[in-house]
């Protein structure tokens, strides 16, 4: 009980910074307005001319960051990484990220910026959708064609592989090969090999919301293949500024490191 | 120690000095901390880069307000006590991101008195991380780094890329 009024103090004080806080952050809008959860409904998720499913965006995560095994839904350890991959992400160190030096985030990353698919028409229909991101792809921008060419025999590796696309009734497909093992799943490091293959399953479950059923299948890199799940949520609509996509230039001004004297940020390995 | 600018002086504070000496209040004095601290440590890459034990809170005149990719930068002039003038830089996010939360690229121009919070780099100490940063006689924040980013620190969770 002598302990009773230091802990009355201690809650007390911690009360008083949280919100102080609140205080010092309420004249900032938020950085990624989403539709609220509450909203999710308000409207028929739209359709285009045709009757395609609008899954343009643009949207906000759907993807892994920071942890890809969290993330995706899994729990700490689940994620059937073999012991050399597993040992490689414990290496990793943060100043050897590839996105740090302007380099594509690669798939299923997305960082906390807007993003979309860009669906394009040609007098064939639906032949491109396109996936932008705000930042992250460093301007090289992912291809899924959707005209129904198969993957190449042998493609070069490259940081977003080949993806070809189909329309499952309104959930949209997409079967990966070819990417390089240069980038990694997230910040943590967590490694695959040029045997990676993805499945992305993209549904628009409402207006405000679309899930992302993920699996990987990377016999270099992993014991088994998995699938993970994540969600997008749509920018909100009619916002006055950064409603949409923003330029992004990421190599105009990169002082990452500097501050700690690192060279050579990026590296990749 | 104690800095100025022009008539105003100002205290760099000491991490040492908020220590409590009593065993009994270190609880209370690592939860101040914590709550502190918990925005700079999630910055994408502050812990590579920057130092949390170098936390600043200066005041100083506008040299630059770089909106450049990929991360937007303000450069401020701080007179030291000495009469020194060191140009610090201050990294925040990206331009797109504080556009977003409501910051124009008229709202801060050169030449204009702010007061900034900050945490130094490792190496070179003038190269920080912005926590905050208001107008001197104001009370409006400008910017701050976001609570995700805290709610992500606090939950030991890897720093997501920004």
């Amino acid at each position: 009980m002598k302990r009773l009024p230091l802990i009355v103090i201690a809650t007390a004080a911690l009360g008083l910074v949280v919100y102080a806080q609140e205080e010092r952050v309420r004249h900032i809008a938020p950085a990624n307005p989403v539709v609220a959860d509450k909203d999710v409904n308000s409207q028929p998720i739209p359709r285009l001319p045709d009757g395609t499913i609008d899954i343009t965006g643009p949207w906000f995560g759907g993807g892994s960051n920071g942890d890809i095994e969290r993330e995706g839904g899994l729990k700490p350890g689940e994620l059937p990484l073999l012991p050399w991959a597993r040992e490689l992400r414990e290496k990793r160190l943060p100043k050897d990220e590839p996105y740090t030096a302007c380099l594509p985030m690669g798939v299923p990353r997305i960082n906390p910026y807007p993003w979309k698919f860009a669906m394009t028409y040609t007098s064939k229909g639906l032949t491109h959708i396109y996936q932008l991101h705000e930042t992250g792809d460093a301007g090289a921008h992912r291809v899924i064609y959707m005209d129904g060419r198969p993957h190449p025999v042998d493609p070069i590796p490259t940081w977003w592989g080949h993806s070809t696309g189909k329309f499952e009734k309104d959930t949209l497909v997409i079967d990966t090969i070819g990417y390089n093992d240069k980038f990694w799943f997230d910040s943590r490091g967590t490694p695959h090999t040029e045997k990676l293959h993805t499945v992305e399953r993209w549904t628009r479950i409402n207006f405000g919301r679309m899930t992302h059923q993920f699996t990987i299948d990377d016999p270099g890199a992993l014991s088994r293949s998995v699938t993970l799940n994540f969600t997008a949520s749509l920018i909100r609509p009619g916002i006055k500024d950064g409603g949409d996509l923003l330029e992004f230039i990421c190599l105009e001004d990169n002082q990452y490191g500097v501050a700690a004297g690192i060279q050579g940020v990026g590296s990749g390995r | 120690m104690k800095a100025s600018v022009g008539n105003v002086s100002f205290q760099i504070p000491n991490p040492n000095d908020q220590i409590p000496k009593r065993v009994g209040v270190w609880g209370l004095g690592l939860g101040i901390f914590w709550f502190c601290t918990a925005p700079l440590l999630a910055h994408h890459g502050f812990d590579t880069e920057y130092d949390a034990k170098k936390k600043v809170k200066l005041e100083g005149v506008v040299t630059q307000v770089a909106w450049t990719n990929p991360h937007m930068r303000v450069y401020i002039d701080v007179t030291g006590p000495d009469g020194k003038v060191v140009n610090w830089n201050l990294e925040l996010t990206s331009p797109n991101r504080i556009r977003r939360q409501g910051w124009g690229p008229r709202d801060l121009m050169p030449g204009e008195k702010v007061i900034f919070e900050g945490y130094g780099g490792k190496v070179i100490e003038s190269r920080g991380s912005l926590l905050s940063i208001r107008k001197a006689g104001s009370e409006t924040y400008l910017f701050e780094q976001g609570k995700e980013d805290a709610e992500i620190a606090a939950e030991g969770r890897p720093v997501p890329a920004r």
